[in-house]
């Protein structure tokens, strides 16, 4: 991954990540502040409709109130025989819009009744046990009626006549028709769970339409207001269906429980108004984080640019260019990474003139010495023989011819090996530049180490070939490749003098081919190591240190590489790598 | 008035408590014309339910809606004052009740909540107790216990209450006027014993559904159903459709014969042939057989009652056993 990429890729990520964060930060918080308008707005519908309830019962107690002060309440109070009346009640029900209604003489007996005027004559205690009913106002209450059991809101009047006594019982069943007059702000609701059964009874939650879907859902809601006896909310459900419910408990004129009253507020439109939200806040981090994507490229574009163009400078110098110099064009700590490239670049560039000459120098001083070193080793026996040639004619005279014959020969040894050292010196100095071709390295391999097998017998040096046969040709010069092979070879077996086993290995590379040639001998120190391709440096006594040197120069030649990994006392591994 | 009375009172030789004249009689004399206007609850499938037989001929017969009967000129007794009757059936009470206060007819059927109503210029012509109100069992009451429990379980007098008073507490089929032994069978609750029988029986059996053959008689429904809790019996008040346990019927008494009145009333409640029975205590034996098993629980008889409009004059035009006499009646658009 290039910088740019992954200088490209943090700023979109910093940016993502900003634009969520913000997104994510001011919808909790929208949201948060929508839920308090909703929840006030909620709060204040169920004060009103608990006025509401409130004022019913008032109604209630008045017409109740006034239907006890009627005329019709003291005819039946007074009469002597109250049987006429037994249907009163409904009549006096229907004109006074109240649902229940009972007339009940002092001693219990149910005079009439609107809801269920069979009952006339059965007793209704509970009346008799009150004596100030005016006050307590209307109250909830179970009422049987014919059909079942209901709950009601109703308040009690008592109409006395001297010694006469007429209970005035009255209200309006909490039932659907009751919440359907309730007036509810757009979307809510308001249902009524009536705790007529031992248990939980969904067709006892009812609504102003009849009973109340998913009734199973709002049990535990009801169940808990039950059983805590104190306002409980809570929302229900999830998603667009969601809806929070106030649910109040209802309580009787002797405190039981005898429904919870619902008050639902539908969440659909808050759920929406997150969605849409939500929805603007994907389509604003989408455009947020595609211009912080552009915008980042932009910049990642301005800031590697004059990275890259150092880059693509440190390259141009690796690859040998050493005046390669950027251009500056800031200030800031890019502009002065540039300056010091170009200082770094001109500085090497000195320095390699400057080392360049100093090993001219050196490389001339080293030939210098190695001539004058190895002219020196036969011109010390000339002159002595030269000497002793003078030396014999003049003392020796008798002898002066068999001096003769033994000083020319020996003049004539000496200047051989002169001729042998020059001409040595004129090889390294005249190395041809190869002459490419195919060359399948494993059999030129096997051919040289066939050409020295006596050598290495007499050597004592175990030749051993791990030759690839499935080498593929490479382009090389043949003749400097054995050569190459050869002088390794040598220097193997120079290396060995107590005998030891020589490797010749050749293996593919990807792409190329590998030649390595290992001995089993002293093995060198990291610093011979070195110096080891170092024209006329040797480790042997009787070596002019240009064997490897030769090597290096073909094997450079050949575009390849040349390597040694040696351990002392335990051999050394000459290896070659050459491109196809 | 006073020879039409006499005269009925004569044909059928007993004690009735057929006329209540809310008003004093028209000081006016007979003539011929007019049309009295009558509506009827019942929707009558054959003219000969109607009722109007003396003196009339049917001219416009519309089944279970109208019907329109014309004075016979050729009647055995001479022509009727009356030139037509129109009888419009399938009227509801309540409706018949208004329409006969605001004029529209001039003879209506009055059930116990429309006679409780006191109407302006009205009459009320009551037959004697000939409608008996029982309850029926089904066939899939076997138990005895059962319908006895619910037997004693009834307070005929609350019954009576919802009835306004109206009818006569029974436990016979006959009644008192005109058997003279009714009053022989009980009639009393006894809610303890009655406790105790349901208390024998299986839970299943203590549930029983109830139906009243007539809309009206819901209120009678219900407080049999009241009256049943008591004793530990559910009593289900059900639609009259289907079948039901037990039925809120109605049996009238035709005849102003003993033996044939019951032979009838048996007949109407399926409670087969009633034995044939000359004297009194071989008809006391029978009825007492009918009852045997409490297959049938006789609750009150009840009189037939019709309000009548200010425009009628004559009468009354309904005998002891709540049959039509029209022959007598003329109508005055003037009262």
């Amino acid at each position: 991954m290039t910088f740019r990429t992954r200088l490209l890729l943090i700023f979109a990520v910093a940016v993502a990540a900003a634009v969520g964060l913000v997104e994510l930060v001011d919808s909790a918080r929208t949201r948060e502040a929508f839920e308090g308008v909703e929840a006030r707005r909620v709060d204040a519908i169920v004060v009103q409709f608990d006025r509401e309830f409130k004022r019913r019962g008032a109604e209630i107690a008045r017409v109740v109130e006034s239907i006890a002060a009627s005329a019709a309440a003291r005819d039946i109070a007074i009469a002597p025989d109250p049987s006429p009346y037994v249907d009163q009640a409904a009549v006096i029900a229907g004109t006074h819009a109240l649902d229940l209604l009972e007339l009940v003489a002092g001693d219990g007996a149910i005079v009439s009744s609107a809801e269920w005027p069979a009952r006339f004559g059965y007793k209704e205690d509970w009346l008799t046990a009150e004596q100030d009913w005016k006050s307590r106002g209307a109250f909830l209450k179970r009422e049987e009626v014919p059909d079942g059991v209901t709950l009601a809101l109703v308040a009690v009047g008592a109409a006395v006549y001297s010694d006469r006594r007429l209970y005035v019982a009255g209200g309006q069943k909490l039932d659907r028709e009751f919440l359907a007059s309730l007036v509810l702000p757009q979307g809510m609701r308001v249902l009524l769970y009536r705790n007529l059964n031992p248990q939980f009874a969904p067709s006892e939650l009812i609504d102003a339409a009849g009973p109340a879907a998913r009734a199973a859902e709002l049990r535990p809601l009801v169940e808990q207001v039950e059983s805590a006896r104190r306002q409980v909310i809570q929302t229900v459900g999830s998603g667009a269906t969601a809806e929070t419910f106030h649910a109040v408990p209802l309580t009787g004129y002797e405190n039981n429980m005898l429904g919870v009253l619902l008050i639902g507020s539908p969440r659909r439109d808050l759920v929406e108004l997150e969605a849409a939200m939500l929805k603007t806040a994907i389509f604003v981090a989408a455009a947020g984080i595609l211009m912080g994507i552009v915008l980042s490229w932009w910049a990642t574009a301005r800031i590697t640019r004059p990275v890259q163009r150092l880059a693509e400078s440190a390259g141009s110098v690796a690859a040998g260019n050493w005046g390669t110099t950027v251009e500056v064009a800031s200030t800031d700590e890019i502009g002065r990474l540039a300056r010091a490239f170009n200082r770094m670049t001109h500085e090497l560039v000195d320095q390699r003139e400057r080392l360049v000459q100093a090993e001219r120098v050196a490389a001339w001083r080293e030939l210098a010495r190695r001539l004058a070193h190895e002219l020196k080793n036969p011109l010390f026996p000339l002159q002595i023989t030269v000497e002793n040639m003078q030396r014999a004619r003049e003392n020796y005279p008798d002898q002066f011819d068999e001096v003769f014959r033994e000083g020319t020969a020996t003049l004539l040894a000496e200047l051989a090996n002169l001729k042998q050292i020059i001409a040595r010196f004129s090889d390294f100095a005249k190395m041809p530049a190869p002459e490419m071709q195919p060359v399948n390295l494993t059999e030129l391999a096997a051919e040289t180490l066939k050409l020295f097998e006596a050598q290495l017998a007499q050597a004592r040096v175990r030749a051993v070939a791990q030759l690839d046969s499935q080498l593929r040709p490479i382009s090389a010069d043949p003749e400097q490749m054995t050569r190459v092979l050869r002088n390794l070879i040598l220097n193997a077996i120079d290396a060995m003098p107590q005998g030891g086993t020589l490797t010749v290995r050749t293996l593919a590379l990807s792409p190329g081919a590998r030649l390595e040639v290992s001995d089993t001998g002293q093995g060198l120190t990291p610093e011979e190591c070195e110096r080891l391709f170092t024209p006329y440096y040797t480790t042997k006594t009787h070596g002019t240190g240009l064997g490897l040197a030769i090597v290096q120069s073909v094997v450079s030649d050949h575009k390849g590489r040349i390597s040694v990994d040696s351990e002392k006392g335990k051999g050394t591994t000459f290896r070659i790598d050459l491109a196809t | 008035m006073g020879l039409m009375w006499s005269r009925w009172c004569a044909a059928t030789e007993v004690i009735v408590s057929c006329l209540v004249v809310a008003a004093a009689p028209a000081a006016t004399r007979p003539h011929y014309g007019g049309t009295l206007r009558i509506e009827i609850l019942p929707a009558a499938q054959a003219p000969a339910a109607v009722g109007v037989t003396e003196g009339f001929i049917i001219t416009n017969w519309d089944p279970g809606l109208r019907a329109v009967f014309s004075a016979d000129d050729n009647a055995p007794g001479g022509r009727p004052f009356l030139d037509t009757i129109d009888i419009e059936m399938a009227r509801p009470l309540r409706d018949q009740s208004v329409d006969l206060e605001l004029g529209r007819t001039d003879l209506v059927e009055l059930g116990p909540n429309e006679l409780r109503r006191q109407t302006a210029g009205r009459r009320v012509w009551s037959s004697s107790p000939v409608r008996l109100m029982a309850l029926v069992f089904g066939p899939r009451i076997d138990d005895a216990r059962v319908r006895q429990a619910l037997a004693l379980t009834l307070d005929r007098a609350a019954l009576n209450v919802l009835l306004q008073r109206q009818g006569e507490i029974s436990g016979a089929l006959l009644p008192q006027w005109l058997s003279g032994y009714a009053f022989l069978f009980g009639a009393t609750a006894d809610i303890a014993k009655a406790r105790s029988l349901a208390g024998e029986l299986p839970a299943a059996a203590r549930t029983l559904s109830l139906s009243a053959d007539d809309p009206a008689m819901r209120s009678l429904a219900d407080r049999i159903a009241l009256n049943a809790r008591d004793a530990g019996l559910t009593v289900n008040v059900v639609a009259p459709s289907g079948n039901p346990d037990v039925r809120l019927s109605e049996a009238r008494i035709t005849s102003s014969d003993p033996a044939h009145a019951l032979a009838g009333v048996a007949a109407t409640l399926g409670l087969g042939e009633s034995p044939k029975a000359d004297a009194p205590e071989a008809l006391y034996a029978a009825e007492r057989a009918l009852l045997e098993g409490f297959r049938v629980i006789p609750l009150v008889h009840l009189p037939v009652v019709y309000g009548v409009g200010p425009r009628v004059k004559g009468g009354p035009g309904v005998t002891p056993l709540g049959e039509w006499r029209f022959g007598n009646l003329w109508v005055e658009d003037r009262p």
